[in-house]
């Protein structure tokens, strides 16, 4: 993964390099298509009057003044942003620091190690993440009695945690070193180097990772179905909570301006990507 | 500058740990989504000055997997009828004893003494209902009472059929069809029942949840379906008619209980109590259209509910199966038989 942002760029060879054979293009249209397709009837639908999700009659804004007035729908949505909103708080600042002790020291022994703990979240099957957390709760619950938000903001957090730590460290390895030696070198003691060069420097990086913190957490289902105590529902576990007694379009409106904000997100987070060094 | 914020972040971040600390003024309810009336909550609310928080889930499993490790934090869950005698089992429900409750005797008698909770030591009833099939009677002009529809159809609904996804209720509905006994272990029975579904497979055109979706967009003519949604379906399709075949048929009930080492003990005791009147009933079967089980609570229930043919079981239907949780070998037998039909 460390190679992401250091591979210098590939000479076109016309005739063996992927993007000139025959059928490519087709092949990606249809791909897209495939997997596009369905988002787009779903937001289509959120703009359908009548109640069903597979009959179109006439364009109605309803659906997102009834989803607007939910009152489930409105604390799952503040929960949903709470959680999400603190988890990548803590998860940016753990993971800036975890990318600085890999990337800025001499490689040590279990250095490997501690990448790949750090990456666990990513190798293990959400689901056993999710049920050793449930366990893992359980027993300190019931050991000190204590309860509330904290422990789904705590496993949020530690998902979160890598997927912060990505963008920071190749931003840092992409990040030129002679400019904080330099700085040393001018007697500034390690923590000014880190707080008037290192930082600004790496900004971008950590606001990519931020925000990628920020809609993975949003996004979560299987972790936050297993850990979220009673007031907790998040907005995709309501939704998930609808599926079995049937959906109505309030939750096309609810995902279409979810999806919305995910877009934004992640257009900043390229912009931000595309910084110059 | 930069570090005040930090401090002013982990300050709030700390706020939002310490919680909800248990107040005597609080519920905790955890039902299948949009399963609870909120102006039934609110009429609960101001009754008894209680807080209460509504959770979500999609599947007795789900609820299950959360709350069997304790510490869930949820005073009510709304199981099914084999769910509740598994969690008796496991000793996940309190025994409230609401037969001693003053609203008792509010219940349906009929409800009262089920394989699942005898004499109603655990649980009440919430909602009832049939599994059958729904048709097109412009399609198929017969009798639709008959299990023949699904397994062995007329040329007109060849290809126009969609079955639950669901493999109790495809097992035992065949099960019935060839007469032999529910949570079945014997091997022969079994396997023609094996080789019948097989072969009535291709006459089906779909084995899908979205039972009402199918109906109304007209991809199919006949589906197996709940009792609730075929009531659904039929306001956008009137011609459709719930079966109640005389082969004999599924019923299902979902019950309200309370869980062991649930916080407001007290509360959830007020509150099944408060579920047995017969207006809370009604104002439930008002949002989940489907049968409640308490007296008298059809003057609070819509006019349609009262008279629909797929909530009123018509005189002569044979009654509701409630089928138990079969043994595991059994269970693994029809685990083989519904991987081979879904190949």
């Amino acid at each position: 993964m460390a190679d992401i942002a250091t591979t210098a760029p590939r000479k076109i060879i016309k005739g063996i390099d992927l993007k000139y054979q025959p059928g490519f293009s087709q092949i990606t249209w249809f791909c897209i298509v495939v997997l596009y397709a369905p988002i787009a009837v779903l937001v289509l639908f959120s703009f359908n009057e009548n109640r069903s999700v597979t009959v179109w009659t006439q364009f109605s804004l309803d659906w997102y003044a009834k989803a607007w007035e939910n009152e489930g729908i409105q604390h799952a949505a503040l929960v949903s942003l709470e959680v999400a909103f603190v988890a990548m708080v803590i998860s940016t600042i753990l993971a800036t620091m975890a990318a600085l002790v890999t990337t800025r020291t001499p490689p040590y022994r279990g250095m490997n190690i501690a990448v790949a703990v750090i990456n666990q979240p990513l190798m293990v099957p959400e689901v056993v993440t999710a049920v050793a957390t449930l366990i893992f709760f359980a027993i300190i619950k019931q050991a000190t009695g204590i309860s509330g938000i904290g422990y789904l903001i705590a496993a949020h957090t530690a998902f979160c945690i890598p997927f912060a730590y990505m963008p920071i460290r190749a931003r840092l390895e992409d990040m030129d070193l002679s400019l904080e030696q330099a700085a040393a070198d001018l007697y500034a003691p390690p923590f000014k180097v880190f707080r008037r060069v290192t930082l600004p420097l790496l900004m971008p990086g950590i606001l990519a990772g931020a925000m990628l913190a920020f809609i993975v957490s949003l996004d979560d289902v299987i972790i936050t179905l297993f850990v979220a105590g009673p007031g907790e529902t998040t907005l995709p576990l309501y939704i998930l909570g609808q599926i079995r007694r049937g959906v109505t379009p309030e939750i096309n409106a609810v995902s279409t301006v979810f999806l919305g904000i995910s877009v934004i997100l992640v257009t900043f987070i390229f912009l931000f990507g595309k910084d110059k060094k | 500058m930069k570090s005040k914020i930090f401090m002013m972040i982990m300050a709030m971040s700390l706020t939002f740990t310490v919680g909800t600390v248990s107040a005597a003024g609080d519920l905790h309810i955890y039902n299948w989504g949009n399963y609870t009336n909120p102006e039934m909550i609110e009429k609960f609310e101001k009754m008894h000055g209680v807080k209460v928080t509504l959770d979500g889930y999609d599947s007795n499993e789900t609820m299950l997997a959360k709350v069997e490790q304790g510490g869930s934090g949820y005073d009510i869950v709304v199981p099914g009828d084999y769910m509740i005698a598994i969690m008796v089992k496991k000793g996940l429900l309190e025994r409230v004893e609401p037969n001693k409750m003053s609203n008792f005797k509010n219940v349906d008698p009929k409800w009262v003494d089920v394989y699942w909770d005898e004499g109603r030591n655990y649980s009440i009833p919430y909602q009832w209902g049939t599994t059958n099939f729904t048709v097109d009677s412009t399609v198929y002009k017969g009798d639709v009472d008959t299990l023949a529809l699904l397994f062995d159809p007329p040329a007109e609904l060849k290809g126009r059929i969609n079955m639950l996804k669901d493999m109790n209720d495809v097992i035992n509905a065949g099960l019935r069809y060839l007469t032999y006994p529910r949570c079945n272990a014997n091997k022969a029975q079994l396997k023609e029942l094996n080789t019948m579904l097989v072969k009535a497979k291709a006459n089906w055109r779909t084995m899908d949840y979205s039972v009402i979706e199918k109906l109304t967009s007209k991809d199919v003519d006949l589906s197996q379906s709940w009792n609730g949604a075929a009531m659904r379906a039929r306001k956008d399709r009137p011609e459709l008619v719930y079966s109640y075949p005389k082969e004999g048929f599924t019923g299902w009930m979902d019950n309200v209980a309370v869980l062991k080492g649930a916080p407001n003990l007290e509360n959830a005791k007020l509150f099944i109590n408060f579920m047995m009147t017969p207006e809370a009933a009604g104002m439930t079967s008002n949002l989940a259209s489907y049968a409640n089980g308490i007296l008298g609570s059809e003057k609070y229930m819509r006019e349609e509910l009262t008279t629909a043919p797929e909530i009123v079981m018509p005189a002569g239907a044979p009654a509701p199966e409630f089928v138990p949780p079969c043994a595991q070998e059994v269970t693994d037998l029809y685990s083989k038989i519904w991987t081979n039909l879904n190949k």
